[in-house]
């Protein structure tokens, strides 16, 4: 259950905050990639709880 | 404008030719089910989200909202990312009551067929302006492509190939209730979709710029103008944007997809990773198609969102473009019309004419369902030609998307809310469809300005884009109106029921009645009625198979899995709502039966299931059922459990393998039905006023058992369950120890009864036999000396009687107080065999003594010669003449078995039970004296041995076996054997 609660506590985080972060992709001299970047992040974040969540089912 | 109308023509037919080859390889197992049913296909599947937005709609939204289009991939990642508190639940309840669609969650969750039809044509209206863009951009792209002049046409046949297609679909068989090829087919346009996108992508990073470095460059460059006109999105529409893409999870073909096909919880959990990495690399194009056309000045007659036919002459490069939209087009297409069709079909047809019998019920639906997947797709096709052609496609997707999203709050409700209702939810989303219906979808149609209803306090929203207006307005709305309904009005009972089944935290207490069907047969005979016989038949053979039982059982517990299982497959075929109509009309409950009562077997069955799903709290509690659980079905005592209503709900292990049954062939049956003589003993116990029933006699497997009952009732109360517990308890080997000590004691009373006969008789027989003597030499009358040799030879006899008394009577003292010592039983038998030939008597008998020499036994040697000289002399008796007497000794495990076999009559088998009692003989009268068995069982029992009487011996067709076991005398240093 910890692991749903932190899930829960990033995309509801994520959700509120992503204006703030999403106004800094557009300023001059940040990466274009950057939102893919931590798009990418965000994704690998999961599958480690995936991961974890299968190694507690065990 | 390169291309020729047949390539295009070709490239689209070779498209759905090449789809319809994967789904045959699939449909006739040419693919490894290995393959076709892995996760990351299924995820592939799934980036049928991407529809033709994400080609081209995209590219429109980053021009003029930069990264701001990327709220249509990031809203429904985030709803994958939350899949094990959102979809898990989902797919959950889709699974175990066999629910298809939205339409379908809402009626069963709010009882309701109305709700399912309502939600049923939200679903319609929502998807029109989405078809409506796919058919859009293929026919711009077809255009674009080919210069042609009628677009809408080549749009039309492309549609009609689609619904052809399509319909192959409708008529195939289910594998567990999915289509694999429909999965396969699915991953397949995903695949080739996502590969064009990349080609493109990777086209404009290297051949149009020189990598990742150069695009920076350019941004900060010539770049600049370009990304000066572009608005970057208000965070108050990027979130509106992200719920809004959050809801296109709710769009009938991502729902039907997400849930009914997926084929466990771990496939849809591979998929919240799998799905935003699909969506990752679909997005990532997007600006780099975007930035090589505005720096090559790509010509973009149809807008940006076509952008990539301009980014090169080349007509490869342009089929790419072509075949990512064909391949996001098709798809998309082909799954709205076999999941709205399959939703107007249970909710909309079937609701308004429920399935009479009809001669093929099953052929009936599947025109049906043919015949709607083409009018959806002709109707997308329509919509396009009424209103798509004058709009964008940003505006026609957020149509789309803020229909589906009025369905959020009701399914958060339907999670979330067990104290939401019907009337909340009708009302709520009556509220919410108005608004947008008359903000965004009726202007789309009729091209009227949009009437916005802002309520009073709302001014701000006034300079606000329609879209996000009516967005926050209608979910407001929606949400409110829910909330303070279903807080005014009251919830019927079969709505608290499926709340509780439908709660993320529910606390599902299935209740079990008797149903009026006896049987599978039964079952068919009363569905007949509603779905002709040959459906019915066909609908209760496959619900059996699925849960392995016999159409022959009638075990209650089994029926009411049956009537379960029956229902969802049902629902599966024609809606929720249809199907229990037809369960509780056809397959009722029985009225006369007793209450309700809790379904303590199938809770547990499904505890058992879901044990890996469980955490924290409720796995302990879990890991303390199971304790308690094996507890008793491990005890070492017989017990069974019953329910108030009669019904079998525990059989543990002890008395399965006592009464030879398994508790899964009886679990679930009612008392009276179990096998004999279970139903009628178990009956008595419950019965009989006592508590206990000791020592009843029962016949099992060919033998008499004795078996003690001991009962409890299970007091019940309002929350728990009531019944009856009965221990079993085998008391065979008891019932026979006591036998022996009755027995041991009526031959002690007889001993003590002996001793003091042989004592008051001894004497006077000695008084007389001295009389007869001296008269023997006081007198010489021949006839008087002939007396007097007679009186000494009859009280010779009575001594020798009396003595036998005497020895038998203190048996069991004789060894008291004595050291045993090692006996060498051959020289016993030697001199036991030496005694009776001294008696001159039938000294034609054989004596053969094979006792080894070496072999020596624990014990009194006086004693067992006794024994011996017994056995012996009784072996003679009953031998005829010639006949021979064989003396064997041989060890057995840590004794030795000595055994005396003769080749006589053999003993009467009426006889045989009472050899060991006092005065049994089978000699004639005053030639036994009923006495030597008895005593040689006495001194046998002294030295702790036993014995056993075969008549005729194994092999042998006459004669006896007396068999010996006596303690082996063990040498120094030698251990037992």
């Amino acid at each position: 259950m910890y692991v749903y609660r932190l899930m829960l506590f990033l995309v509801l985080g994520g959700y509120l905050l992503s204006p703030l972060i999403m106004s800094g992709w557009a300023t001059p001299g940040v990466a274009w990639y950057r939102p893919f970047v931590i798009w990418g992040v965000l994704i690998a974040l999961t599958l480690w709880l995936e991961q974890k969540r299968k190694l507690d089912e065990r | 404008m390169n291309a020729s109308l047949a390539g295009m023509l070709g490239v689209g037919g070779g498209f759905l030719l090449l789809l319809w080859l994967c789904a045959l390889a699939v449909d006739r197992g040419w693919i490894s089910t290995r393959i076709t049913r892995h996760p990351l296909v299924y995820a592939l599947a799934l980036g049928v989200y991407a529809s033709a937005w994400a080609i081209y709609g995209s590219l429109e939204l980053a021009a003029t909202s930069g990264y701001g289009y990327l709220t249509y991939y990031l809203g429904v990642a985030g709803a994958f990312l939350l899949a094990p508190v959102l979809l898990v639940p989902i797919q959950r309840l889709v699974r175990t009551h066999q629910l298809a669609s939205l339409a379908d969650l809402f009626a069963f969750r709010y009882r309701s067929r109305w709700v399912g039809t309502l939600i049923t044509l939200v679903s319609l209206l929502a998807v029109l302006p989405l078809l409506a863009l796919q058919v859009q951009t293929m026919g711009n792209a077809i255009y674009l492509m080919t210069g042609a002049a009628s677009p809408a046409t080549l749009a039309l046949v492309f549609c009609v190939l689609l619904a052809l297609f399509d319909m192959t679909f409708v008529g195939r068989r289910r594998i567990d209730g999915r289509h694999d090829s429909l999965l396969a087919v699915m991953a397949l346009s995903s695949l080739i979709k996502l590969s064009a996108m990349l080609g493109l992508g990777g086209f404009a990073l290297f051949a149009v710029f020189d990598g990742p470095a150069d695009v920076q460059a350019w941004l900060e460059g010539p770049g600049q103008a370009f990304q000066a006109s572009v608005v970057q999105t208000d965070p108050a529409h990027w979130r509106s944007l992200l719920l809004l893409f959050f809801a296109g999870l709710l769009m009938p073909h991502i729902f039907h997809l997400v849930f009914a096909e997926t084929r466990s919880r771990h496939t849809l959990l591979q998929a919240s990773w799998a799905l935003p990495l699909f969506l990752l690399l679909m997005a990532l194009p997007v600006p780099l198609i975007l930035w090589a056309g505005q720096r090559l000045g790509a010509d973009a007659p149809l807008g940006t969102a076509y952008l990539a036919f301009g980014l090169s002459e080349s007509v490869g490069l342009q089929a790419l473009a072509f075949l990512a939209g064909l391949a996001a087009t098709s798809a998309t297409t082909l799954l709205i019309a076999l999941a709205l069709s399959g939703m107007l079909v249970n909710h909309v047809f079937l609701v308004a004419h429920p399935p009479e019998a009809h001669h093929d019920l099953y052929r009936w639906l599947r025109w049906l369902r043919r015949g709607l997947v083409t009018a959806v797709v002709l109707g997308g096709w329509l919509f396009y030609r009424i209103v798509g052609v004058h709009h964008d496609l940003t505006s026609l997707g957020l149509a789309a998307f803020v229909g589906m999203a009025q369905c959020l709050p009701g399914l958060l409700a339907l999670l979330y809310w067990p104290g939401a209702n019907r009337r909340g939810m009708l009302a709520g989303l009556a509220s919410g469809i108005l608004v947008w219906l008359v903000g965004l979808w009726l202007p789309l149609l009729t091209g009227l300005p949009a009437l916005v209803l802002i309520p009073p306090g709302g001014e701000a929203l006034a300079g606000e884009p329609t879209w996000y207006t009516v967005t926050l307005v209608s979910l407001a709305s929606n949400a409110l109106v829910l909330i303070v309904v279903s807080l005014a009005t009251r919830t019927s009972e079969g709505e608290r029921a499926a709340a509780e089944a439908c709660s993320v935290d529910a606390v599902i207490r299935p209740k079990r009645l008797p149903l009026e069907a006896a049987n599978g047969e039964a079952f068919k005979a009363s569905l007949a009625h509603a779905l002709g016989e040959s459906v019915a038949a066909r609908e209760v053979d496959h619900a059996l198979d699925d849960l392995g039982l016999s159409p022959q059982d009638g075990r209650p517990y089994v029926l009411r899995r049956l009537r379960d299982r029956l229902q969802a497959n049902l629902s599966g075929l024609m809606g929720p709502s249809v199907a229990q109509d037809i369960v509780d009309r056809y397959l009722p409950y029985r009225q006369d039966g007793p209450g309700a009562t809790e379904d303590i077997h199938f809770v547990e069955s499904r505890l058992e299931a879901y044990r890996s799903r469980l955490t924290g709290l409720a796995r302990e509690l879990d890991g303390l059922r199971r304790y308690h659980r094996r507890t008793l079905t491990r005890l070492p005592v017989g017990l069974c459990a019953f329910g108030e209503d009669g019904e079998l709900l525990m059989w543990n292990d002890a008395l399965a393998r006592l009464s030879g049954i398994e508790g899964a062939s009886v679990i679930g049956s009612r008392r009276e039905s179990l096998p004999a003589p279970w139903g009628e003993l178990l009956g008595r116990s419950i019965a009989a006023p006592d508590s206990h029933l000791y020592k009843q006699p029962v016949t099992l497997g060919g033998t008499t058992r004795y078996l003690s009952l001991h009962k409890a009732a299970l007091e019940g109360s309002d929350s728990d369950p009531g019944g009856m517990v009965i221990l079993v308890e085998d008391h065979s080997e008891m019932k026979w120890l006591e036998d022996e000590l009755v027995h041991a004691a009526r031959l002690a009373s007889i001993g003590q009864l002996a001793a003091g006969v042989a004592h008051e008789i001894g004497n006077p027989i000695t008084g007389i036999s001295s009389l007869a003597q001296n008269l023997r030499y006081e007198t010489d009358d021949p006839e008087v000396l002939e007396t007097t040799e007679q009186i000494q030879q009859l009280t010779d006899r009575v001594s020798r009687i009396v003595s036998s008394l005497v020895g038998f009577a203190h048996g069991g003292r004789h060894l008291a107080g004595r050291e045993l010592a090692p006996v060498g039983i051959a020289e016993v038998v030697d001199e036991a065999i030496h005694l009776i030939h001294l008696a001159r008597s039938r000294e034609d008998v054989r004596f053969d003594n094979r006792c080894p020499a070496a072999e020596r036994v624990e014990g009194d040697a006086q004693r067992l010669l006794q024994v011996m000289v017994n056995l012996l002399g009784n072996a003679r008796d009953a031998s005829g003449p010639g006949d021979g007497v064989t003396i064997e000794a041989v060890p057995e495990g840590s004794g030795l078995r000595i055994s005396v076999t003769d080749e006589g009559a053999g003993i009467d088998p009426s006889m045989r039970d009472h050899l060991f009692e006092p005065f049994t003989t089978t000699k004639p009268p005053g030639e036994g004296t009923g006495l030597g068995l008895p005593l040689v069982y006495s001194i046998v029992a002294e030295h702790h041995g036993s014995l056993e009487v075969e008549s005729p011996p194994p092999g042998s067709e006459r004669g006896t076996r007396i068999s010996l076991w006596l303690p082996r005398h063990q040498k120094e240093g030698e251990t037992p054997r």
